[in-house]
């Protein structure tokens, strides 16, 4: 992945996002060891303190774990955590802002909903 | 014990004032960009904290020792900049045989495996490289001597885009095979901010900013929209930028507080188009004179 430089989103949040889907797609498993913040700082070409931080939201939330003088692993409910969390705060984002978009353009409950159906069987088809 | 510690430095040349007052501490083995605009007094802090300069006024230690006519603060600290007068009768190769006598971590394999990468010729002189390859050269010898404090006064003068790339890449993997701290000055804070810890921006000679480079990127937040809602909007906040766009829109940039962040929502529903702001333009607006700009010449 190449970070959005763009300064949308701080580079710790995508550090922190991306081992999180990095988590949700199984490629990193429970109680493996995560990259440490100078494996992450080389591969994304930034500060060891940045990567730093981006590690240390995912201690805070329990998704990740420290083991001292080991490193840092994943946590066992780590996988369903994320799962949950993608689902009530960055789903449900997603959701307030086309709803509001939608208001704007007129365009009807029923109609978004016909929206969501037709994307997701162009998605299905690929 | 802190590396850098500035107190009230003050500078004159003649009448002018190029530090004033200026103070800080920068603490343990971090990169630190040095930002502001030409004239702000980076480069005079820079040689100041590298001994080459002495302040008028004001306390400077370095490693706990006064940086002006000091051994052991030049030995362990370098000073990189374009302006480097370095023998005109040694070839480069002979230049990095000589540093390595002065540098006491000098690390050969890595001056010799980037002096090969960048194709640089060891019989060469220094004063007939050109501008870029004059600065990649400095750079090698800024990186190789890994000298406790390091500093880089706006290194990539005149080199390519991929040099630069490649500098940069540099200076992060040998920082974290080999922490050290290192001062980094420059014009594009776009291309270095990735790099930094920290941030310190400078304005007129004093310090206007410290702080890490993650807060840099949620210090303010810009707003765009329709006059008199936005007019409403900003009333009570920290405007730190402003500018019309056409007749009906403004775009403004509002420094962040709990208050801000809470009613950004709000701001959402009335129709404005909250977005952050890229570090590189916060920097230019918080050491910008007028808050409109350039445009400000023209109106």
């Amino acid at each position: 992945m190449i970070l959005n430089t763009d300064g949308s989103k701080p580079i710790y949040i995508q550090i922190s996002e991306w081992i999180e889907t990095e988590i949700l797609r199984g490629d990193l498993n429970s109680d493996q060891k995560v990259y440490s913040q100078y494996q992450l700082a080389e591969m994304f070409n930034i500060n060891p303190a940045t990567a730093a931080k981006g590690l240390n939201i995912l201690v805070d939330e329990n998704i990740i774990y420290k083991k001292r003088g080991l490193g840092m692993f994943v946590s066992t409910t780590a996988q369903e955590f994320i799962l949950n969390k993608r689902k009530t705060h960055t789903l449900q984002k997603l959701i307030d802002e086309i709803v509001l978009e939608a208001g704007r353009l007129n365009v009807d409950e029923w109609d978004l909903f016909n929206m969501i159906k037709t994307a997701n069987k162009r998605r299905r088809k690929n | 014990m802190s590396v850098i510690t500035c107190k009230d430095v003050t500078k004159h040349y003649r009448s002018k004032k190029a530090l004033n007052n200026l103070s800080f501490t920068i603490e343990g083995e971090k990169i630190t960009g040095i930002i502001g605009r030409n004239g702000a007094g980076k480069t005079t802090i820079l040689k100041i904290l590298a001994g080459f300069l002495e302040a008028t006024s004001g306390e400077v230690k370095i490693f706990d020792e006064k940086p002006f006519n000091n051994i052991m603060v030049s030995a362990n600290s370098i000073y990189i900049d374009d302006q480097m007068t370095l023998p005109s009768s040694l070839t480069l190769a002979e230049i990095l045989k000589t540093a390595s006598n002065f540098y006491e971590n000098w690390n050969t394999a890595l001056a010799d495996g980037l002096f090969n990468y960048f194709s640089l010729d060891p019989s060469q002189y220094h004063c007939n490289l050109s501008k870029g390859m004059k600065s990649t050269f400095n750079m090698i010898l800024g990186l190789s001597s890994r000298c406790q404090l390091t500093i880089f006064d706006e290194p990539t003068t005149g080199m390519d885009a991929a040099v630069r790339k490649d500098f940069y890449r540099a200076l992060l993997k040998d920082y974290i095979a080999y922490p050290r701290t290192i001062l980094l000055s420059s014009h594009h804070l776009d291309e270095v901010e990735d790099l930094l810890e920290d941030v310190l921006l400078m304005k007129d000679g004093q310090l206007h900013l410290h702080i890490p480079i993650s807060e840099l990127k949620e210090y303010a937040t810009s707003v765009k929209g329709k006059r008199t809602i936005l007019e409403k909007w900003i009333r009570n906040k920290e405007v730190i930028h402003r500018s019309d766009l056409g007749a009906e829109t403004t775009y403004a940039v509002v420094k962040n507080n709990s208050a801000v962040l809470l009613q950004l929502d709000n701001a959402r529903h009335e129709g404005l188009d909250i977005s952050p702001v890229n570090s590189s333009d916060l920097c230019v607006y918080l050491t910008s004179d007028t808050k409109g700009g350039i445009d400000d010449v023209f109106s």
